[in-house]
């Protein structure tokens, strides 16, 4: 087996083109007065939350890598390094970071991971570096297993997942409206990712996609950007920090300090670690259902439009 | 790519970006144009409790929230703002206004700017309601 193989380390390479796209898009924003929004403090927040993403990788990354080398050793299956493997390998991959995107948006445990990435209320290129310090920590490396058991070698499925994260950098922009049809009918774009991002009720859980929005077409949680409701970016309820160590670990924190309060049955703590984000043991809290339900009987003119379901 | 050439680019990138966000002025925080904005900020984070009333402080960056349930306040997070009750709040004046401490770890701490005589109006008040 071709136990040796390596690739190049395509995100560390990515830095400097992601500081030249800031620039341009800054630029072009500054210069046009129009395509998005920058606030100092909020992408120096980002920028750091992507660099402690970078020496989170390269303290952690070994946890990961060690786990998929496991598997390399355990699997018979060898399906080589031709480049339609390659390409196999990156489709694959992308139909794995759909699921495991869902379910950082669908079990609490995983979204403490991933919600700093949404905590900016802006919506630009440095927001596409404000990324996890912790995802080592969801255990969410599970997922690649079947991958590398079937034949994938890890150092080609990291290989794939860098391609992956580079692809979704460019889609974090208000200054690209839509792309042609057939772009926005098979590809992940700005208007897509715009859509994942919005706390609007009726953008909340929708467009997982990494690469391919056809997962989200076939698996249906996929909902158009509408001209008539523009995205309100960040979380339901939005930080009152910039603090990149609050930023990183707040939910981790609320996961502790209720799984820990007293008076719960054993269930209760677990539920509060892997149920949808927002559930509690007394329904003192809302979770994205519950979200959309008040808003439909707010706005009841809204049920069975994108996003919501029939009403009734 | 070598660790040092990653560390400069990344240290060199991050603080020329913020340096530059600053001097084309966008540091600015955000002002609230009169109380209807503030409500709007509020309904923004809690849309099921409506504010029955608004009170801006003089130079528009926060307002207090009177709500059925209990006082709040919204205040600037940069260019946005964000909302929190201040159930549990210690509020203390501070140089500049008041400081209010919430035992929440997303929002640990609010600094209000406010003239002496607003500062003091505004204690009073929350003393009476938080």
């Amino acid at each position: 087996m071709s136990d040796q193989l390596t690739y190049p380390d395509v995100v560390q390479m990515a830095v400097p083109f992601f500081i030249a796209a800031i620039l341009i898009e800054l630029l072009w924003i500054v210069l046009k007065g129009r395509g998005g929004r920058y606030e100092t403090r909020d992408a120096l927040t980002s920028l750091i939350m992507g660099a402690g993403n970078v020496i989170s990788g390269i303290v952690l990354g070994f946890i990961a890598y060690g786990f998929f080398m496991v598997l390399w050793d355990i699997t018979p299956l060898d399906l080589g390094t031709a480049w339609y493997v390659v390409l196999l390998c990156f489709v694959l991959d992308d139909l794995r970071y759909y699921w495991v995107h869902r379910f950082g948006h669908r079990i609490r445990w995983v979204w403490a991971s991933h919600v700093n990435h949404h905590s900016s209320q802006h919506y630009n290129l440095t927001t596409a570096l404000r990324q996890t310090w912790t995802g080592t920590f969801t255990f969410m490396m599970i997922v690649r297993a079947p991958l590398i058991l079937l034949g994938f070698h890890p150092a080609m499925v990291l290989f794939c997942g860098g391609l992956n994260l580079i692809y979704q950098f460019w889609i974090h922009t208000e200054a690209i409206g839509r792309m042609p049809r057939w772009i926005e009918a098979v590809m992940n774009t700005p208007s897509h990712h715009r859509v994942h991002h919005g706390r609007n009720p009726r953008y909340l859980d929708a467009n997982y996609a990494g690469v391919f929005i056809i997962w989200d077409r076939m698996f249906g949680t996929f909902v158009p950007e509408l001209d008539e409701e523009k995205p309100d970016y960040g979380l339901v309820r939005n930080l009152g920090t910039f603090n990149p160590i609050r930023v990183a670990f707040h939910e981790w924190v609320g996961i502790f300090r209720d799984a820990t309060q007293p008076g719960l049955t054993w269930r209760q703590r677990l539920d509060y670690c892997i149920k949808p984000p927002g559930w509690s043991h007394d329904g003192s809290r809302d979770t994205s259902e519950a979200i959309k339900r008040k808003h439909l009987a707010r706005n009841p003119q809204d049920a069975g439009t994108p996003g919501f379901p029939e009403g009734g | 790519m070598p660790l040092h050439i990653l560390g400069i680019l990344v240290v060199g990138g991050i603080a020329g970006v913020a340096v530059l966000l600053h001097l084309l002025g966008l540091s600015r925080v955000r002002r609230f144009g009169d109380e209807a904005a503030a409500r709007a900020a509020w309904a923004a984070e809690f849309p099921d409790i409506p504010a029955n009333r608004a009170v801006l402080c003089r130079n528009r960056a926060a307002a207090l929230i009177e709500t059925p349930q209990g006082p709040g306040v919204v205040w600037p997070m940069g260019a946005d703002s964000t909302a929190r009750f201040l159930t549990g709040a210690r509020i203390a004046r501070s140089r500049d206004g008041l400081t209010i401490r919430l035992p929440d770890y997303t929002a640990p701490r609010i600094r209000l700017t406010l003239d002496p005589d607003e500062a003091e109006a505004w204690l009073t008040d929350l003393e009476k309601t938080a």
